[in-house]
């Protein structure tokens, strides 16, 4: 039995402990500024104008009126948009478009005004004449030749970054097997919806220093293209600030930046004024990125006794009219389909392909969920065709401690088999269940130890101590809800012998925190804490140090625990951290204790082979649903859910049950309802009545046991889970539906229509 | 959003009266969950909205225990109705409809006079009232007029109301014994949805169980909330058993208009359809045994 969540690490005073996230009375009491609240003097109010068609020549476009109308500032159309001024991984979008759009969101003009009303008014004058071109709505359509062009200069639909890898001989092993499965999965567009909709406010100062407010995951990143924005705007030189307010909600969405903020740039620059664009809820739907939808054919076989012998997988990913991260998702998609479970011999080809649909981009588990969605319900078809139990099966293939995978994944800490456990045990996988009632498990493997995708994986902090004990540490790491300002609070705290509310934790601003690579890849907690960490210790050496020569013992007998610093063995050598900060810094040629810290881990970037451990350590986890099929509607009716997870360590379990319930909640709802329904490249459901989000009222409930492995790289053992919640929560649930009734969906959402229909063919 | 100004008449007559000073400009508002929502979208730009909300006689719930008959005033909130003990106790189909009406803020304030002119095909308050027999009390600027509830909808967000015409209450008339009733919204989450489709099933049995009246009404199922005549016509005068609801499903389904569009498709709530009419009906059985 694993040990209840609040049986955790209790030889520590702060990590460990269930602290409610620091800024949460702030935001419960309406206090948390949201870019929504910033009010700047002078300021304007943009509005941006996206395309009446998925696939048209943009004939003319008079503004005049739009320009003439009172209230007006400036109108912006792809014209005044500089020609380098471009955005996405491959830089092909420019942030207004030109000549042609391929698709509905294409932005075609914008506005600023003094008024959101009247800049919305504004757009509404501008006339454009379009002549529309045959578009393209299918990806594996879009590969075929004949297809029509999504960019005219590129001789092809199909992005030019194959993925395409082997490991060992996947012929030589299908040949060998003796169980061999096959099939094809699909999922379609889900997007984040997050509470507060996207916006920017920029402004330029006097000497033409832009600074912008905006909602980003990824300050130095943003700030690195908005540098490159002011080059292409002739502004060489000139300073970017990036700011970002309380967001909410990230879940990827804000893993690159969008056309939105360089239009805010544009307009504030053009304007001498600040200028804010925030988004409404359609626009939120309409503008913002989704999750990449995916065509999945896999193969896999196994030897008689159940170990697995290859895996095979073929994927076609919808790009979109643009290419953003999503493009990137294979990269992530290739770590559960070499190394979940072992498998000697794995064969990957992925194409991304231009549509004139909506342009993907990174989300929760970035590609983890819809290739773990393919093995996992594939493992079950696997083992059931061995003839083996789904359970022993997965623990015959387990990943262990020290294993290398075909990628070169280092698998050092692995609580995988414990969390296969948990879910047995918790959700009693050998009951009988009574007609239309189900179990169904699927396990997890993610990064948890950084992702090094690019040339950095690092974060950097800066610590400074007061004359108090209290503490200022300048993180490059990004809270953005996951709680990292607990996480570092309560990591400096313990390091120092505080509490974590001693520590304020500053983060989100490039003109006063180090350079960061973003709140991504589910690294914050293994990076920003491990450069916490290390400057804490730098800190501590200089207080040790410090205190050995005012007690005269040697550094190594000096401890720092309930604020004071003090000799175990010896009573009277004690004293407050306030009181020796003080000592050290008012006197000749006194000092102030601070430190910086930059922390890189030892991964690796994948090279041209794809090989490498691209992560310093790698979470786990394993998920288990109960269902209950009505088998006359299709519904499906989640009853239990137990979702395990291997996290190293917990540094907040209260936090930790919370990143898991909403992971699990948003999987869920991946799972059974939420679809972003595009027609001819059409979003027909913008809203929250037609997106079916889980409601309060649709969430179950969850047990969320921790299984602690003390990975030896993290921040006190801990590895990453801001994503693993959501991975295998699709397959878990298709699982149990196919023990409870007998029929296998790979297409996903999981549709009452889709198991009724499925229901019927079974039933005749 | 478009400023107007917000009214707030004490009795219908005043109402009528601001209407009719401002005609065109003009629009009553109930509990506004439908009207502000229009409003703030810019799909609807009055000057002046008039509220019903301090006309109390319109939020008056009341069951005449002489006559037996029961009066919703049209102001009456969903909540209320909800929470009213004798409400789902004499009127379960009532409480079906009514708890799982948006989500609990949505239902303090939406009142069921406007979910009957707001006139969506998916009202889920409209079905119950039909297969209750209500009757619509309507008062405009030449005195009030009686409509059944069954013929009050023209066509989505068009009902039979003139110009300035209120509606008042919903008066139900008295329930004969022996009568059972049950709702039940199809839909894809537990809270903050529109019915996929809405079954709505009430039976009255004679004395020798045989069926004196059936009503079988659909939300969703066709441009306004609709009576499957088919199949209550089916079920009067016989014995019901499971397999003759089975049967008034399939007829049900049939008569139905269901359409594909991108909440659902059409088969799907056909099937739908026939399952509910005889799990309701069933639900309807079983509450007139226990009422024995
Ligand atoms: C989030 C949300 C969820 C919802 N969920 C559901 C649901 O599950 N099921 C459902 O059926 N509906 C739902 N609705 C729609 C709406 O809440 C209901 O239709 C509600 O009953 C409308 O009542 P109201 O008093 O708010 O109407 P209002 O918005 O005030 O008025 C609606 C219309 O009726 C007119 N009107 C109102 N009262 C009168 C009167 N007495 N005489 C003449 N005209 C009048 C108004 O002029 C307007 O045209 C939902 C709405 C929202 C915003």
């Amino acid at each position: 039995m694993s040990k209840s969540n609040n049986e955790l690490s209790s030889e520590f005073s702060v990590v460990g402990k269930r602290i409610p996230k620091l800024d949460a009375a702030q935001k419960a009491m309406g206090r948390a500024e949201y870019i929504q609240d910033i009010k700047l003097p002078g300021m304007l109010f943009g509005k941006i104008l996206y395309s009446k068609y998925a696939h048209a020549n943009i004939v003319k476009i008079d503004t005049s009126k739009a320009v003439a109308f009172p209230g007006v500032h400036a109108v912006l159309t792809g014209e005044d948009v500089p020609k380098k001024m471009k955005m996405g991984l491959i830089k092909d979008n420019p942030p207004i478009k030109k000549g042609k759009v391929c698709s509905f969101r294409d932005e075609v003009a914008a506005v600023a005004a003094i008024s959101p009303e009247i800049a919305k008014k504004a757009l509404g004058l501008i006339e454009i004449e379009y002549e529309e071109l045959e578009g393209i709505f299918d990806p594996e359509k879009a590969m075929e030749k004949n297809s029509p062009l999504v960019h005219d200069h590129l001789k092809s639909n199909v992005l030019k970054m194959p993925w395409n890898i082997h490991y060992g001989d996947v012929e030589k092993a299908e040949k060998e097997s003796a169980f061999v499965v096959e099939d094809r999965f699909t999922t379609t567009w889900v997007t984040h919806c997050c509470m507060g909709t996207s916006g920017a406010v920029a402004l330029f100062d006097a000497s033409e220093n832009l600074t912008i407010y905006t909602n980003t995951q990824i300050p130095s990143l943003a700030h690195k293209d908005f540098l490159e924005a002011l080059k292409a705007m002739g502004l060489e030189n000139k300073r970017v600030r990036v700011i970002k307010p309380v967001i909410g909600g990230g879940f990827g969405s804000k893993l690159d930046t969008y056309a939105y903020e360089h239009i805010a740039i544009l307009l504030a620059y053009k304007c001498h004024k600040p200028v804010k664009i925030v988004f409404d809820r359609v626009e939120e739907f309409k503008a913002t990125s989704t999750r990449q939808p995916t065509v999945t054919y896999i193969k896999q076989g196994c030897d008689k006794n159940g170990k697995l012998t290859f895996r095979n997988m073929r994927m076609v990913l919808d790009n979109g009219g643009h290419t953003s991260w999503g493009a990137t998702t294979p990269s992530v998609m290739l770590m559960p389909i070499s190394s979940l479970y072992r498998v000697e011999n794995v064969k990957y080809n992925a194409k991304c392909v231009y549509t004139n649909n909506t342009y993907s981009q990174a989300m929760r588990g970035y590609g983890n969920p819809q290739a773990t969605f393919a093995i996992e319900s594939s493992m079950d078809i696997l083992a059931e065709k061995a003839g083996i139990d789904r359970i022993e099966f997965r623990r015959i293939n387990k990943n262990r401690s020290g294993d290398e995978t075909p990628q070169g994944l280092k698998i050092t800490s692995c609580g995988l088999e414990e969390c296969i456990d948990a879910v047995k045990e918790e959700l009693k996988f050998d009951g009988k269940n009574e007609k239309g009632v189900g179990t169904g498990i699927a396990s997890l493997i993610h990064v948890g130890g950084g992702a090094r995708i690019y040339g950095s994986d690092g974060c950097g902090a800066i610590l400074k101590m007061d004359d108090y004990g209290k503490v200022d540490i300048f993180t490059g790491g990004t809270d953005m809800g996951q709680g990292l300002d607990n996480i570092t609070a309560q990591i400096v705290a313990e390091e120092l012998g505080l509490l974590a509310e001693d520590i304020n934790v500053v983060h989100s601003d490039t003109d006063i925190c180090p350079w960061d690579v973003g709140a991504h890849a589910s690294r914050s907690t293994f990076v920003a804490g491990n450069a916490a960490l290390g400057a804490a210790k730098k800190v501590k050496k200089k207080i040790q140090d410090f205190a050995s020569k005012l007690f005269d013992v040697p550094c190594e007998k000096i401890e720092l625990k309930d604020k004071l610093v003090f000799v175990p063995e010896d009573k009277e050598k004690s004293m407050t951290i306030g009181k020796l900060l003080r000592k050290a810094h008012f006197r000749p040629g006194g000092t102030m204790l601070m430190a910086e810290h930059f922390y890189d881990p030892d991964n690796q970037n994948m090279g041209k082979e794809l090989k490498g451990n691209m992560s310093m350590t790698y979470s786990f986890g394993a998920h288990g649903a109960k269902v209950k099929v009505d088998e006359e509607t299709g519904k499906v009716e989640v009853l239990e859910y137990v979702a395990a997870h291997d996290v190293g360590r917990a540094i907040n379990p209260l936090l930790l049950e919370g990143q898991v319930y909403g992971g699990v909640v948003m999987g869920l709802g991946y799972a059974l309802t939420e679809e972003v329904t595009i027609k001819d490249g059409k979003i027909m459901n913008a809203n929250f009545r037609d997106y079916k989000l889980f409601t309060a009222k649709d969430a179950v409930k969850i047990k969320a046991p921790v299984i602690e492995t003390i990975d030896k790289d993290g921040p006190f053992g801990a590895k990453g889970i801001g994503e693993p919640g959501c991975v295998p929560t699709a397959p878990a649930i298709a699982n149990a539906i196919y023990d409870a009734v007998g029929v296998r969906i790979k297409d996903l959402p999981i549709t009452p229509e889709k198991v009724l229909a499925a229901l019927k063919e079974k039933n005749g | 959003m478009k400023a107007f100004k917000y009214l707030s008449p004490t009795t219908v007559e005043e109402a009528i009266a601001f209407h009719g000073r401002h005609s065109e400009t003009a629009k009553y508002i109930g509990g506004g969950t439908d009207v502000i929502v229009k409003v703030k979208e810019g799909w609807m730009e009055p000057d002046y909205l008039i509220s019903l909300k301090k006309i109390e006689e319109m939020s008056e719930l009341h069951k005449n225990d002489a006559t037996g008959e029961l009066s919703i005033g049209a102001m009456v909130t969903h909540a209320t109705l909800e929470k009213s003990l004798m409400i789902r106790n004499e009127y379960p189909i009532i409480y079906d409809a009514v708890s799982n009406i948006g989500s609990l803020q949505v239902r303090n304030v939406g009142t069921i006079g406007g979910n009957l002119i707001n006139a969506v095909p998916s009202a889920d308050g409209a079905i119950p009232l039909i297969a209750l027999d209500g009757v619509a009390l309507l008062h405009g600027p030449d005195g009030e007029r009686s409509v059944e509830v069954k013929d009050l909808f023209i066509a989505p967000y068009k009902t039979v109301l003139k110009p300035r015409e209120i509606l008042k209450k919903i008066t139900i008339p008295p329930q004969e014994p022996h009568t059972g009733s049950a709702y039940i919204k199809f839909g894809r989450r537990a809270a903050m949805e529109l019915p996929l489709i809405g079954i709505g099933v009430l039976l009255t049995l004679d004395d020798d169980d045989t069926c004196a009246k059936a009503r079988i009404c659909l939300g969703v199922a066709a441009p306004t909330p609709m009576r499957a005549f088919d199949a209550e016509n089916f079920l009067v005068g016989k014995k019901i058993d499971e397999n003759i609801l089975i049967e008034a499903g399939k007829i049900a389904a049939d008569e139905s208009k269901v359409r594909d569009s991108i909440r659902g498709k059409a088969w799907h709530r056909k099937e739908m359809i026939r399952v509910h009419v005889r799990r309701m009906g069933l639900k309807c059985l079983n509450m007139i045994k226990d009422n024995y």
